[in-house]
């Protein structure tokens, strides 16, 4: 029998109880359990503690360079150039992938273009750029631009292609023109697959930077890693493969809390 | 009677698919027309064209032969997926106004009205993935009100409601048209569906689409949809209308004309009871008489 009292305590249980709430709340701290492992595995002799050491041991080195500023600088020259890289390579991988995908004609005619410039490993035009805008900023922006557009381009052409074509018809039937069209239906459609394409590209972004900074750059975590390298320091290696893998994790973070506030129509 | 506000003469609309190499005509020499502030009917089995021939109506497709005449602004309630799931529903439901450049304060001012004539008020700031089926498809007649044509087209927008809920929303739709003087073009498959709020029904054959019948529905206005059940005259045309759509399906020649290089031209205007294409069963004898 549904006494008041019951109702309340029904209603009251079904308010606080939210599914998977401390799954959600400790997810993000589940990298740490891959620190523990090695750890573990490290000391036990379960790994080679020369090439894996105990991520207790590089804490040290750790406080050192942040000590002496040298990780933060590095760091702020390494998020910097993905920062510039992404804005440059995103807006117009958004633009052409909406143009492309609401455009047959210019898909037939340019699409085949950028699928033959797509398997080129973007690392391998380095050399070039840096002929062309010299050891300077400019060369990483590009390099990271280049890589963040094709993911961006992609998965924006996609989105706009699967939209259901029912959407079109409503903007037309609506009196929508071509503009209103492309910023009332198509770009919206897409905006899920817009942010698939930007989270593979902060992660691209990192794997891209990290490789120009290792022969062209004396900043930055890439060349940190390198130096490093040259003088058989794996406990500072190991801090700026760390540190690289924090600010893409971060990065990441900030793209999905983006992605929430701007396409608050796919949160379940 | 005033000049109509849809006439259609001689409507034909066909489909070319390059891949199978086949012809579909999909709608076949349809005439009729719809008086101003009248509530039409189109029934006919799925398939058979009337979404087409309301594409026509809509400016959204050209017909390939005839003449479309609609007289002022057609608005149009699509089936049920055409809201659009990243604006709210009161965005939904303005966005023909926000298409034709109205401000912020002009839409809410307009919307408002909408929303609670359609029971959507409470629900103003939800996304549609938060809505039940029926009130995806409030906000969908909502937001055709907005768009505020003199003609409102409506292709099946209560085919993927529970049959509780359809009843309710053709109530309401009754009510709101009778105050809105609007004329109406309403697709379905269903014979109830269709009785229930219709002026007049036109019954469509399988593909090729024709019109085989234009059947005038008896019940006055305004309606009581449950008690329309009980009307002796309702049992009548349920069972002719049902009869109607029966021979529209078995005299329904091939749809589909191969236009191979070998193949014997499409002859259109022929009867009813015309020699169908090769491979396919001879035609029942002409017992239809074409409306």
């Amino acid at each position: 029998m549904s006494t008041p009292a019951s109702r309340e305590a029904l209603v009251r249980r079904l308010r606080d109880e939210r599914s998977g709430r401390a799954a959600r709340i400790a997810g993000p701290f589940t990298p740490i359990l891959l620190l523990v492992v090695w750890e573990v595995a490290s000391r036990s002799g379960l790994l080679d503690a020369r090439f894996f050491p105990p991520p207790t041991s590089i804490v040290g080195t750790f406080a050192d360079l942040v000590a002496a500023g040298t990780l933060q600088t590095h760091a702020l020259a390494t998020l910097s150039r993905v920062g510039v890289g992404l804005v440059l390579g995103a807006v117009p991988g958004l633009l052409l992938g909406i143009a492309l995908g609401a455009v047959p004609v210019l898909r037939a005619l340019f699409g085949p273009i950028f699928a033959s410039l797509l398997p080129i490993p973007k690392i391998a035009i380095l050399p070039l750029l840096l002929l062309i805008f010299g050891l300077g900023e400019a060369s990483k922006w590009v390099i990271v631009a280049i890589g963040v557009f094709f993911y961006v381009f992609y998965n924006t052409m996609g989105g706009v292609l699967q939209t259901q074509p029912i959407y079109f018809d409503v903007a037309k039937s609506s009196g929508a023109g071509r503009w209103r069209t492309w910023s009332t239906v198509a770009l919206p459609a897409a905006l899920p697959s817009v942010f698939t394409g930007l989270k593979l590209s902060v992660g691209g972004a990192f794997v891209i930077i990290a490789a120009s900074e290792f022969v062209g750059s004396r900043t930055g975590i890439g060349y940190l890693i390198w130096s490093a390298w040259g003088t058989l320091s794996v406990a500072k290696m190991y801090v700026g493969i760390v540190t690289i893998s924090l600010l893409g994790y971060l990065a990441g973070l900030l793209v999905g809390l983006l992605e929430r506030r701007l396409v608050p129509w796919s949160r379940q | 009677m005033s000049a109509p506000a849809i006439d259609l003469r001689g409507v034909w609309k066909g489909f070319h698919d390059a891949r199978r190499d086949q012809t579909v005509i999909a709608v076949e020499d349809v005439s009729f027309s719809v008086g101003r502030g009248e509530f039409v009917c189109v029934l006919g089995p799925s398939g058979c064209g009337k979404s087409t021939l309301l594409r026509i109506l809509a400016g959204l497709d050209r017909q390939d032969l005839g003449e479309v005449a609609v007289k002022g602004h057609a608005s149009v309630v699509f089936q049920e997926h055409g809201v659009f799931p990243w604006l709210s529903v009161e965005d939904n439901v303005g966005y023909p106004l926000k298409v034709r450049g109205a401000g912020r304060a002009e839409r809410r001012r307009r919307v408002g009205p909408l929303l609670e004539l359609t029971g959507l008020t409470d629900f103003r700031g939800a996304y549609p993935h938060q809505l039940s089926g029926g009130m995806r498809q409030r906000t969908s007649v909502a937001r055709a009100l907005a768009d505020d044509g003199e003609i409102l087209l409506m292709d099946e927008p209560f085919g993927a409601l529970d049959e509780q809920t359809r009843l309710v929303l053709q109530q309401e739709l009754l009510r709101i048209w009778q105050d809105s003087g609007k004329s109406v073009v309403f697709i379905t498959h269903s014979v109830d569906e269709a009785l229930t709020l219709a002026d007049r029904v036109l019954v469509m054959s399988a593909r090729p689409g024709r019109i085989l019948a234009d059947v005038p529905v008896p019940f006055g206005r305004p309606r009581d949809i449950l008690e329309l059940r009980r009307d002796p005259r309702y049992g009548e045309i349920t069972y002719e209308l049902w009869r109607l759509l029966r021979q529209g399906a078995a005299t329904a020649s091939a749809g589909a004309v191969p236009t191979g290089p070998d193949a014997s031209p499409a002859s259109p205007a022929g009867p009813p009871g015309a020699p169908a294409g090769r491979g396919t069963p001879p035609s029942p004898p002409s017992e239809v008489r074409t409306p």
